[in-house]
This record gives C-alpha cells, structure tokens and sequence, in this order.
C-alpha cells in the first residue's frame, strides 16, 4: 500500500514537471512566495477609456529583479503604459507591476492571472505561481451630442462633396458633348467683334402705339390705364399727375382730345364707358397719324 | 304792368353755372370763394369763409341768396350774443295770454354768420347743431329750417383779441373753408370803377331754391369711380401722421372731399368726378379739419404749407 502511494506521488511529480514547459530547472531560483495577487482598478469601463492593472508579488528574499514574472496577456487591449516598481523591506521584496490600458472594443475581457516560475524554497520543487484571474467589462462608448452632432456634419459634408464631384463629372461630359458638337472654325482667325444693335429709343408715340394696340385688343382697365398713362407721359405729363396737368403742358389740340377721351373712359359712369372708349380709340388714332 | 311773358317763362331748366355767372357779375375776382359758394349750395353744406375785413365776403353771401330768390339772414355775431338771439325765443303775448314762438334769424335759406369766433361757445353750439340738424327746438316745440339752408361763417384771421376758437369737432361741420384773398391791382382797380357810384344791384332769381333742392337731387347722382373715391380717401389718411401736424382728418373729410366733387363736376355739367376734382378740392375740405404742430405757430410756418405738401405727396390715379 505504501509502496503503491509512492509511485502515485512520484507519477504526479513527474506530471508536474512535465507541465512546466521552457524554464529549465537549472534556470530556476528558489523564492518564498508569500503573495501574488492582480487586480483591476475599474471592474467596467468603456471602449477608450484608460484603466490599471496591477499585479503583485511579495517573496522573503532580497531581489533587485524579478524577471521570472509573466505578465498575463492583454488581447485586443492596447497598452499604454508598463511601470514595474520593486521595494526591498526586512520583510522581503515587493514588486508591483501596473499596466495601464485601453480598451478597443466592447466585452467581457477575463485576464488569466499572471504567474512565476521558481523552485519553491519551501519544498524544494520547481513550482509555477498563478495570481487570480481579473475579469473587466468593456461597454461601448456612450455617444455624446456633441460628437454624434460631428459625425451627422461630417456624413452630410461627405455626401455633399460626393454629389458635387458626381454634378461637376456630368456637368464636363455634357460641356465635352457640347464642345465636340460645336463647329470648328474655318481659320484661326479671330472674328470681328460686331457690338450688338442698340435698340432704337422708343418715342412717346411708339408707347401710345402699343398701349393702344394692347387695350384694341383686351379693353381692360389695365390697358385702359396703361393707355392713358402713355397719353400722359407724351404730354409730358408725370405719373401720379391729373388731366389738368396734362393738358397744361401740350398745346397739341389731337393729343388733348386724346386725353379728354381718355379720363371719360377711365373715371366715367359704364353707360357712356363704350361711348367713351370708342371716342378714347379714335382720338388717339387721329393723334398717331 | 304785368311783365313779359319771357321774363317769367324759362323753357330750360336752371343751372348752377347761372349762379356763378350772376356772382361773378357782381363781385369782382374771388373766383375760388365764390365757386366754393356754388359748389356748397349744391351739395348742401356750410363754408367758412376766412378773410380780412373788406374783400366783399358778406356781399358775395347776399348775392347767393338773391340769385337763388331765397331769404337771407346776417348775424354779426359778438360777446354778448345768446343762443335765442339766433335761434330765436318764446315771448309772452299779453293779448292772447299765450306764449307765442319768434323764430330766429337762423331760419333763412342763407345764413351770414359774421365773425362766428367772437361769440361765445354756448351760441356757436347752437348754430352749429342746427347746422347738423338742420332743425332746431324752441321750447316745447321742434321747427325745421328752411330748405336749402346753407350757412356762410366768416373768421377775421387778424383780431385774434376777445375771440373764441372753434374746437376742431365744430370746424369739421364746415363742409369747405375757404381763404378770400385781396383781389389783384386790376381787380381792385374793378372794384373801385364799379362800386364807385354806388352798390349795384344784384343779380336776383336767377334760379328757384325749388332748382337747387334738384340740383342737390341731380347730384347725388353724379358718378364717382371708385379710383377717384379711393384718391379722396388717401387724401384724407395722409393727413394723419403728416409733418408738422398734431391731429388729422376725420373720415368725415373723405365724405365731405366725394360730396363737393360731385358738385364740382355737376357744376361742370359733367356726369363723373375726376381726381382733379379731388385734388382742387382737397385744401379746402382739410385746412380747417388739421390739428397743426405748435412749432408751425413758433416757427412762424404756414399751414397751408403743410396742406399743399400733403395733397402734392399723394398721387393722382
């Protein structure tokens, strides 16, 4: 019985050591390891904000280094910072190693603890030490208003920008259609410059003319009014004048006739307004000739 | 003697335009004053007449009463007048032991009310609510005036001493105020040829107040477009807020601006008013009814000023 316990201790060992994989046992120092711990300062964070993890150690020895300890592995964490500080008290040494990191991406993130390979001075056997594992949830950034306003420009800049180089890209093709539809000239010859006809300046008479014409065809009081204001303006008459002025400013006996008819036609009862306009029509017509 | 048959006989009716034509051949010049005067009888208003002393006001009001055969009254009105001096009063008749009813002078077709501002407010009240009215009550009883009744009101502008100014409520019941001028050298010169030897005698019954109470009738009927009707209107509404005035025009001004162009253009045998009508008219029917600016008293600034600026800053349609 006891010969069979040994062989089950001696196969467990072997296990172990088979377990512990690069550090050769020669490599080993033999620590008293009295603690090792790792913690998070912040439980929850959000994507892109900072937080510490700090991992420590406390061995009886007197150490300046602890190169044995491996840090646990940081995944998709992205590291900002890596500040190891040993203390060395009667009591033994300390190492406190605080990682400083930022999440980028949401999630529950579980850090496996961190650990050290040494020969236990205690027993005398190689022995791997395993601080606790830590475990942070990484939330998603809340938006703030400020930034989702910035976002909404910044789509609505680029969709603008995308649709004015879509127009300017039509607008070239169409102007290159155009321009290769176009006629070349014969010779590089430049054209003589013609200035443009200037219109011929339109005489009172021209005016009463055409308001005439307007109010033949549509008697409206628009027309009638347009017509008498032209019979004013070529009395020399001002807008906003009444017949007297008018009629004190031209000796013209057709153009006054004219005018007369025109304020019967324009301030007269209806029943004398056809009478009147037929007068206003004829004056102004004997007025023309 | 029985008098022709032709001078009793009138195949056509009357028109104003006589009226004028007799005014005229009495009164030498003052052709706004006595238009102003036609144009009232036929529209049936009442005109201040505002003129210094001498320049044939009261001449010009008899001469309308007698052209128009109708009865006229003057009263010369002064501090101590009292309201039954005009309207008239109840006496006590001894021989019958009745109070008996003495109508005033205010019961005439053509009233002259001289110097109306030296009478107190009591008796200018009562003139002008019979102005309203156009009837009066004495007593227990009511009396309508004659019709036309037309009064002439006269203001001397230079013995402001011991007058009472009208309120501008009462001003307003003057349908026009008219300013009379000194005639002209020539005129004056006209003057003195013909009255030299003596008043002439007046044109009288030109017309019958029977043809004015028609010619009132007729034009009533006298057509007014409504652009014209809106020229009088914004006349009118420029007063108010205008530079250099306090208070402007009632809406009693556009009535009174529609109703003399309507007479102007029957006076004018025309069937329509136009905006000259409006225009012309339109320092007469607001001068009297502005409320001006003190700076214009302090300034030394003339009110017609302001009126000639406003009339010429509305245009014509």
């Amino acid at each position: 019985m006891a010969r069979a316990r040994r062989s089950l201790t001696a196969a467990l060992a072997a296990a172990l050591l088979a377990a512990i994989p690069a550090a050769p046992a020669w490599a080993l120092r033999a620590l008293h390891v009295d603690a090792l711990s790792m913690r998070a300062d912040r439980a929850q964070v959000a994507v892109g904000e900072a937080f510490h993890l700090a991992i420590h150690v406390h061995v009886r020895e007197k150490l300046s280094t602890l190169d044995e300890l491996v840090l646990p592995d940081v995944g998709t964490m992205q590291t900002l910072g890596d500040e190891r500080h040993v203390s060395v008290s009667p009591s033994g040494t300390d190492v406190v190693e605080t990682l400083t990191l930022e999440p980028t991406q949401s999630g529950t993130f579980t850090f496996a603890g961190a650990y050290l390979d040494a020969i236990d001075a205690r027993t005398g056997k190689p022995s791997r030490f395993s601080a606790n594992s830590v475990r942070v949830v990484v939330a998603q950034p809340a938006p703030r208003l400020g930034e989702a306003l910035w976002s909404a420009v910044r789509l609505l800049i680029t969709v603008l920008l995308w649709a004015l180089v879509v127009a300017a890209a039509i607008a070239a093709v169409i102007l290159l259609i155009r321009f290769r539809r176009r006629p070349r000239p014969i010779a590089d010859v430049a054209p003589p410059v013609v200035p443009a006809p200037r219109p011929a300046p339109r005489s009172p008479r021209d005016a009463v003319a055409e308001a005439l014409r307007a109010y033949r065809d549509s008697p409206a009081n628009g027309s009638l009014l347009r017509l008498r204001g032209a019979l004013f303006a070529a009395a020399g008459a001002s807008e906003g004048a009444t017949l007297s002025d008018a009629l004190a400013r031209t000796n013209d006996a057709a153009l006054r006739d004219a005018l007369v008819a025109a304020e019967h036609t324009a301030f007269g009862p209806s029943h004398i307004r056809d009478a009147s306009s037929d007068a206003l029509i004829r004056t102004t017509e004997g007025w023309l000739r | 003697m029985t008098p022709p048959l032709a001078a009793t006989y009138r195949a056509e009716p009357a028109r104003p335009r006589e009226v004028l034509d007799a005014l005229h051949a009495t009164i030498v010049g003052q052709d706004d004053v006595l238009q102003a005067l036609v144009l009232a009888l036929i529209a049936g208003g009442h005109v201040l007449l505002e003129g210094a002393p001498g320049v044939a006001k009261t001449l010009a009001c008899r001469a309308l009463a007698a052209a128009v055969a109708g009865t006229f009254r003057r009263v010369q009105f002064t501090p101590d007048l009292l309201p039954s001096d005009i309207v008239g009063t109840r006496i006590f008749d001894q021989k019958t032991g009745e109070f008996a009813t003495v109508l005033g002078p205010l019961f005439a077709n053509v009233v002259l009310a001289d110097e109306i501002n030296r009478a107190p407010a009591k008796v200018q009240s009562a003139l002008l609510e019979g102005m309203q009215e156009r009837r009066v009550t004495i007593g227990p009883q009511t009396h309508d005036l004659p019709a036309p009744f037309v009064v002439l009101a006269t203001m001397n502008p230079f013995d402001a001493e011991g007058t009472y100014a009208l309120p501008l409520a009462q001003l307003d019941r003057f349908l026009a105020k008219v300013v009379v001028q000194y005639p002209s050298r020539e005129e004056e010169r006209t003057i003195v040829d013909r009255f030299g030897a003596g008043e002439p005698p007046l044109r009288a019954n030109v017309a019958s107040l029977e043809d004015v109470l028609r010619w009132q009738r007729e034009a009533h009927g006298v057509h007014v477009d409504e652009k014209v009707r809106d020229y009088a209107i914004d006349l009118v509404r420029a007063t108010r807020g205008a530079e250099l005035v306090a208070h402007g025009a009632s809406p009693r001004a556009a009535l009174a601006l529609v109703q003399l162009a309507r007479a102007r253009a029957y006076l004018g045998d025309r069937a329509f008013a136009t905006p000259d009508d409006v225009r012309d008219l339109a320092p007469a029917v607001l001068r009297h009814r502005i409320s001006y600016d003190d700076r214009i008293a302090i300034a030394g600034g003339d009110p017609e000023d302001v009126v000639r600026r406003i009339v010429a800053s509305v245009p014509a349609p």
